[in-house]
């Protein structure tokens, strides 16, 4: 059966651009003003069932992380609909959602209030997700004295770990140190199979996506140029990209 | 008829969105408040005691310029000016604070809005929220201060959180539209510290307005001030000793105030939701 947990119809963003941010404040009141549009996603459309594993290609500024802001409910489309099922743990940037000056471990609490996890269901999180990220003493500190990748470790360890049902993940596996790369991508890879999690992946590195996702999308100036199985979608990005140096 | 009927019902939904989206996440606002409290107080070595110190001294600083600078601190309906500007301006500081903090709420917890899905409307409320905590606490020290002053609490004192309640609630409304139009430029919020010293000046915190109430325009114009209308809501309280009720043509400008800031930030809200992680992001 089939169980389709996002899909996309038509799907259009575009940004409105003004010239200054003046502009912009008097754009609200007044229409008349004048700005330029950027289309950044361009008709878009496809679907993805339950436990299946993606990869999205494409050059920066082809409008991945806009589709994937739009998936996360973070950005509207301009046109077209968009259906979601299920909880969505994002990965948007390494810092995805952290307060600066609380503590690691006070983050971890105030993520899990935010997506509405009540305190003991936290506290069962709270040691795998410490012992996962790896922070050891530093889980107490602010996060303000976190470098990057601690960030990006303690942001993987609190958005893989709550039971998403949705997870995406954008090249933000790309800061941690081999080591912890790889224990990412095991994660990952028991998490899909496992609990049946729906990931979407954003990546450079198409052998990366390669070893967990069996179908890949390639997006170009906005637009799907290719949906199919993650091989051949890996070789039409390459392919594209070569063209193009 | 159906084009005005659709605008209402378009505003309608975004007032019944407004209040699910609160009523769903209660827990995540006093959360998310009492986090806000704390990240405000833990960073400095005397903490909590800013929270009092901070009024203290800006009492002590009014006090002293307009007793012993101007010479006007004769008493008040009776009472020495010291407590009677003391509780009235506890409303002013959280006002002022709701005016300026209010406007940056959105851009402040930005990362709410550009890294997940969190419900916006109840931004505002858990940043507001923090500082009617301490407002309380500092509410309660005042009525102890004029209990030991020789003024223990009357009748009149029980009136205290229905200005308490349309404080809160004006102010959220006021964040909630001042906060969507400031995330979009931070002109609007220059635009809005530089009126705030307006208001408090134009407002009778500081000084009594019947002493202008001989000029009867000057007098009606001033009292529209919804500013003034909560600071001597207070002094209803704990100084002039009349009810709400009794003053219906006050309570009703500040209610018109309010709906107009309610329809203000559902407008805002219709028409920026879609646009602030645009522009946040």
């Amino acid at each position: 059966m089939k169980d389709t947990v996002i899909s996309f119809d038509n799907v259009s963003k575009t940004y409105k651009l003004y010239s200054s941010t003046r502009k912009r404040l008097l754009g609200v009141f007044i229409k008349k003003i004048p700005y330029k549009k950027k289309k950044a996603v361009d008709n878009v459309s496809f679907e993805i069932q339950r436990g299946d594993s993606v990869a999205l290609f494409g050059k920066n500024g082809a409008g991945k992380s806009t589709v994937l802001k739009m998936i996360t409910g973070v950005a509207f489309p301009t046109e077209g609909t968009i259906t979601v099922n299920g909880r969505v743990s994002a990965l948007l940037e390494l810092t995805s959602g952290f307060d600066m000056e609380f503590t690691g471990r006070e983050n971890i609490y105030l993520k899990g209030h935010i997506l509405g996890l009540k305190d003991d269901e936290i506290k069962a999180l709270e040691d795998t997700i410490v012992e996962f990220s790896e922070l050891n003493d530093y889980i107490d500190q602010p996060v303000r004295t976190y470098s990057s990748g601690m960030k990006a470790r303690l942001g993987f360890a609190i958005n893989v770990n709550i039971k998403p049902e949705i997870l995406i993940v954008d090249e933000a596996l790309s800061v941690g140190d081999a080591a912890f790369r790889v224990k990412c991508q095991k994660k990952i890879n028991e998490v899909i199979h496992k609990d049946n999690v729906t990931l979407l992946f954003v990546t450079h590195q198409t052998a990366v996506a390669e070893e967990f996702c069996t179908r890949g999308i390639v997006m170009k100036n906005g637009q799907k140029v290719f949906d199919g199985e993650v091989h051949e979608a890996s070789e039409f990005y390459k392919k594209m990209y070569t063209i193009k140096k | 008829m159906n084009k005005i009927k659709d605008f209402f019902m378009s505003y309608i939904n975004i007032l019944i969105l407004d209040i699910k989206e609160h009523l769903e996440n209660v827990p995540q606002i006093f959360k998310l408040s009492i986090a806000d409290l704390k990240k405000t107080y833990t960073g400095a070595a005397l903490g909590w005691a800013w929270a009092v110190i901070k009024p203290v001294v800006t009492i002590f600083v009014y006090w002293f310029a307009i007793a012993i600078g101007l010479r006007q601190g004769g008493d008040i309906e009776g009472v020495p000016y010291i407590l009677w500007l003391i509780c009235g301006i506890i409303s002013w500081f959280y006002m002022g604070d709701s005016i300026t903090g209010g406007t940056d709420c959105i851009r402040r917890y930005s990362y709410l809005i550009t890294k997940m899905k969190y419900p916006v409307t109840t931004i505002p409320t858990h940043n507001n929220l923090s500082r009617f905590f301490v407002h309380i606490i500092i509410t309660v020290i005042v009525v102890l201060i004029f209990w030991i002053g020789g003024y223990p609490p009357t009748i009149y004192l029980l009136q205290l959180p229905v200005y308490m309640i349309l404080m809160f609630l004006f102010f959220n409304a006021w964040s909630l539209f001042a906060g969507l139009v400031s995330a979009m430029s931070k002109d609007f919020s220059n635009l809005v510290k530089s009126f705030n010293v307006s208001v408090f000046w134009l407002s009778g915190v500081l000084w009594n307005i019947e002493n202008v109430k001989d000029n009867e325009i000057v007098y009606s114009i001033l009292m529209l001030n919804p500013v003034t209308f909560i600071c001597y809501g207070y002094r209803n309280c704990f100084v002039n000793h009349v009810w709400f009720f009794e003053q219906p043509k006050r309570l009703l400008y500040f209610l018109g105030w309010y709906a107009l800031l309610v329809f203000l930030s559902l407008w805002a809200y219709k028409k920026l939701r879609k646009e602030i992680p645009d522009v946040l992001a």
